[in-house]
């Protein structure tokens, strides 16, 4: 009933529990303190009570550990089904996730300390690899065929995933580009937006020549463009946009502030002028 | 994390006869266990290059440090400083060890996979960030504190230090975890706790430590972090910062915790010495037993010097039996580790050539220097010396961490048809471990030695006697040789790479099931499930069967 792992490991947890009790009580711990981890009076020297009592219940959680996969032992665990022999299970298919999910936790632990969009983007981020994640777990063990699998996690996901990753894309790419034209002198900005728009017509003559892109250099362009964007978050914010030039209105143009619907309210408040 | 992952393929799993995946996306999106294992080994190799290098310079700066100001300021020189001890650790031995257990230890107990290969990959990946944020905001202006009033900017990289150390943190800690599940219960048929192999007990032992553990210095992270950023200053010294952070973290590289990165050290020794000597491995329950309770002994998230709020007993943690009772006791499965080691160099003392393989020399070598290391961990805790606060600390991390490099060199040369289907040039290895030994001995020697002297472990204090300046030479021209060593095992492995030559599958001989798969092991490892496993020696009984079968007929 009890498998060898357990009782090896359960003994010793029993043993180091008791050597705790009695350490307590032998260094001054009263009658209940150390039973009860100290909640009802002194456990005597806190730090030998506290490291066997530490010890001891790890032993037992490992005790647990062991026999909840009962030793690992396959024909341990068939006479515990009452089966003849376990099955074999597929093995784990690759995964882009645990990557983005890497990549998530990385934008979040910037973003605590630098921004809070960036932050919020990195909790977003973990928030959708856990759902991919979890949907590809299920998936992967829907039914013994793995294309079956394949075929109906796609169905599941691919109505959600291919609109939030459009979105997510669009607005990823406004969002570096908006920071990369207000950090970039005046001429730059014209050449970034003339390369973009070099970029956007290379795109779509590649998609309307009917040609399959190659996964890798998808993979590459994708992994590029999240360090680029997780790089330049920082950079960007440790240094700023450009200084821009203060307009005065009214004096180089001859204009006056009230030609404009500038309207000071420093005098009374009172902007009706009631 | 069952919650999010598929189950492992369980070790009964036939192999999977995929084609092998090539290319960039197949690189990122891998579940093979080697290609994960060969991520930390290499993010190891490089870190391993650039703590080396602050070594050197720490050195320097050390030798004259009224003189010489090469890290420009005090702030920046105690920011290296501390990389260099946090980095050695976290980000050089850990991940050379977790990438050796990530690509051996399933094929150890005859898996086909690592368990959580995706949590797997996530760690690999997790970790190479975590250590990038950690080495770019250190150079930012952040660290462990400021020494001076820290400008906004400072705290800033000050709080991504934290952050970026987290992050490294929860990685190891995740990996741990798919390690030791895969000990636990992906072990072939017949593979009882008792006849696991020597690393992969090392490993599951390493990783029940860290797992206890490190949680507690995520903790630490937690409590500096939120006190940085808004609290009432008392952990980290206010808003303008304070090498108080520091302080509270550096238990992670005193003993005992020290330990703990040393623990697959003991089960490297012993999966090499058995093999290189040709015999079956002596007591191999002694030495499980003695892994077992050197990890217990390495448990060090209860040692913090900083949150000793004891007024009423006035004593130090230094003080304490426990702590004196640790760091006694440490030395003793140490040393204890190579009686069967003797034993089982002195039955096939035949089966050794003239010069000892590279993977030998190292295993050995390591297991000294760790002996050493705790050695001089005793003079720490006994009360004519108590060399607390002073380089002796300093001296036992790097006798005790760098003695695990080169454990973890001899690893990496002992298994590398394994992990890349190469075998490693003999003579450099040896070249770049006797370089890596001479100079930790040199290095570290020096250092415990200089603490008899009252020489103080912060580098902001000068040296004051004249023959702690000359033990400071010695410990430089032992940096510079680590350095030598560490160029000399990333020479070797860039050429073996680039001799494209493979090697057979069992070049030595092996003892344990990951010499049963071909070289350079398929996916999934092995070609038909391995049969029942009768001893912790299965492919030693297979040939002794063979032998008797020959012999009989």
């Amino acid at each position: 009933m009890f498998t060898t792992g357990f009782k090896f490991f359960f003994g010793i947890g029993v043993a180091l529990s008791t050597a705790a009790v009695l350490y307590g009580y032998t260094t001054g711990g009263n009658h209940v303190g150390p039973l009860s981890l100290g909640w009802k009076g002194g456990v005597g020297e806190h730090l030998g009570y506290g490291l066997l009592v530490a010890l001891g219940l790890s032993a037992i959680g490992i005790a647990l550990t062991l026999i909840s996969y009962r030793d690992a032992d396959p024909a341990d665990q068939a006479r515990f089904r009452g089966v003849d022999d376990i099955a074999p299970t597929a093995p784990v298919t690759g995964s882009h996730w645990p990557i983005v999910g890497a990549f998530g936790v990385g934008t979040m632990a910037v973003g605590l300390v630098l921004n809070t969009a960036v932050f919020i983007t990195g909790v977003v981020i973990c928030a959708a690899v856990a759902f991919e994640w979890m949907m590809d777990a299920w998936a992967d063990r829907a039914t013994g065929d793995p294309q079956a699998n394949r075929a109906l996690r796609n169905r599941i996901m691919a109505p959600l995933e291919i609109p939030a990753a459009g979105t997510a894309a669009v607005a990823l790419g406004v969002l570096a580009l908006s920071r990369i034209l207000l950090n970039v002198s005046k001429l730059g900005a014209v050449v970034v937006a003339g390369l973009l728009a070099v970029a956007i017509l290379g795109v779509a003559i590649l998609a309307t020549s009917g040609r399959r892109p190659n996964r890798n250099i998808v993979a590459g362009l994708v992994l590029s463009l999240g360090v680029g964007i997780l790089g330049f978050g920082v950079w960007a914010t440790v240094d700023g946009e450009r200084d821009f030039e203060e307009h005065e209105y009214g004096e180089d143009e001859g204009q006056s502030e009230e030609s404009l619907g500038v309207v000071d309210t420093s005098t009374d408040g009172d902007i009706y002028g009631e | 994390m069952t919650m999010i992952d598929s189950p492992p393929a369980t070790a009964q799993a036939t192999a999977v006869s995929s084609p092998a995946a090539a290319g960039l996306y197949d690189f990122l999106a891998t579940t093979d266990h080697k290609r994960i294992g060969r991520i930390w080994l290499t993010a190891g190799v490089f870190a391993l290059i650039g703590a080396v290098v602050l070594g050197v310079l720490l050195g320097l700066e050390r030798l004259d440090s009224g003189g010489l100001d090469i890290f420009a300021g005090e702030n920046p020189h105690f920011q290296i400083w501390a990389l260099y001890r946090f980095g050695l650790a976290l980000l050089v031995v850990a991940p050379l060890f977790i990438g050796l257990a990530t690509v051996i230890v399933p094929m150890q107990v005859g898996s086909t996979n690592i368990a959580f290969p995706r949590a797997a990959l996530a760690a690999a990946w997790g970790f190479l960030i975590g250590a990038g944020i950690l080495v770019v905001a250190v150079a930012a202006g952040g660290g462990w504190g400021a020494v001076d009033r820290a400008t906004p900017r400072e705290l800033d990289s000050i709080a991504l230090t934290l952050v970026g150390m987290g992050l490294v943190v929860v990685s190891i800690l995740l990996a741990s975890l798919c390690l030791a599940t895969t000990v636990v219960s992906l072990r072939v048929k017949g593979m009882t706790l008792l006849r696991t192999p020597l690393f992969a007990w090392s490993m599951l032992v390493t990783s029940a430590v860290w797992l206890l553990t490190l949680p507690i210095l995520l903790a630490n992270l937690a409590i500096a972090y939120v006190d940085l950023r808004g609290g009432p200053g008392t952990f980290t010294g206010g808003v303008d910062g304070s090498t108080a952070i520091f302080t509270q973290l550096e238990w992670l590289v005193e003993q005992p915790q020290v330990y703990s990165f040393a623990i697959p050290a003991l089960g490297i020794l012993g999966s090499i010495v058995a093999v290189s000597a040709g015999v079956r491995p002596s007591r191999h329950g002694l030495s499980l037993g003695l892994i077992g309770f050197f990890g217990l002994l390495s448990i060090g998230g209860w040692s913090q010097p900083f949150f000793q709020f004891d007024p009423g007993a006035n004593v130090a943690y230094d003080e304490k039996f426990v702590f004196i009772a640790f760091g006694l006791l440490a030395i003793v499965p140490v040393l204890a580790s190579f009686a069967p080691v003797a034993d089982s160099l002195a039955r096939g003392r035949d089966n050794l050539g003239g010069s000892p393989p590279a993977h030998l020399l190292g295993a050995l070598a390591g297991a000294l220097l760790l002996s050493v290391g705790a050695a001089a961990g005793v003079a720490r805790v006994i009360e004519p010396f108590r060399l607390g606060g002073r380089i002796t600390v300093s001296g036992v991390m790097n006798l005790v961490l760098l003695g695990a490099v080169v454990s973890a060199v001899a690893g990496i040369w002992f298994w590398s048809a394994k992990i890349g289907g190469r075998t490693l040039s003999p003579l450099m290895g040896r070249l770049a471990i006797l370089d890596l030994v001479g100079g930790a001995l040199l290095l570290g020697g020096a250092q415990a030695i200089s603490g008899f002297l009252e020489t103080s472990d912060d580098p902001r204090v000068p040296v004051v006697e004249d023959a702690a300046d000359i033990l400071s030479i010695v410990s430089l021209v032992g940096a510079v040789l680590v350095a030598l060593g560490a160029l000399g095992v990333l020479a070797a492995i860039v050429s073996a790479l680039r001799s494209g030559r493979t090697t057979e599958a069992d070049p030595w001989g092996g003892h344990t099931l990951e010499w049963a798969t071909a070289t350079p092991p398929p996916a999934g490892n092995f070609a038909e499930a391995p049969g029942l496993v009768m001893s912790e020696a299965p492919l030693l009984d297979a040939r002794e069967q063979t032998s008797a079968e020959g012999e009989d007929s």
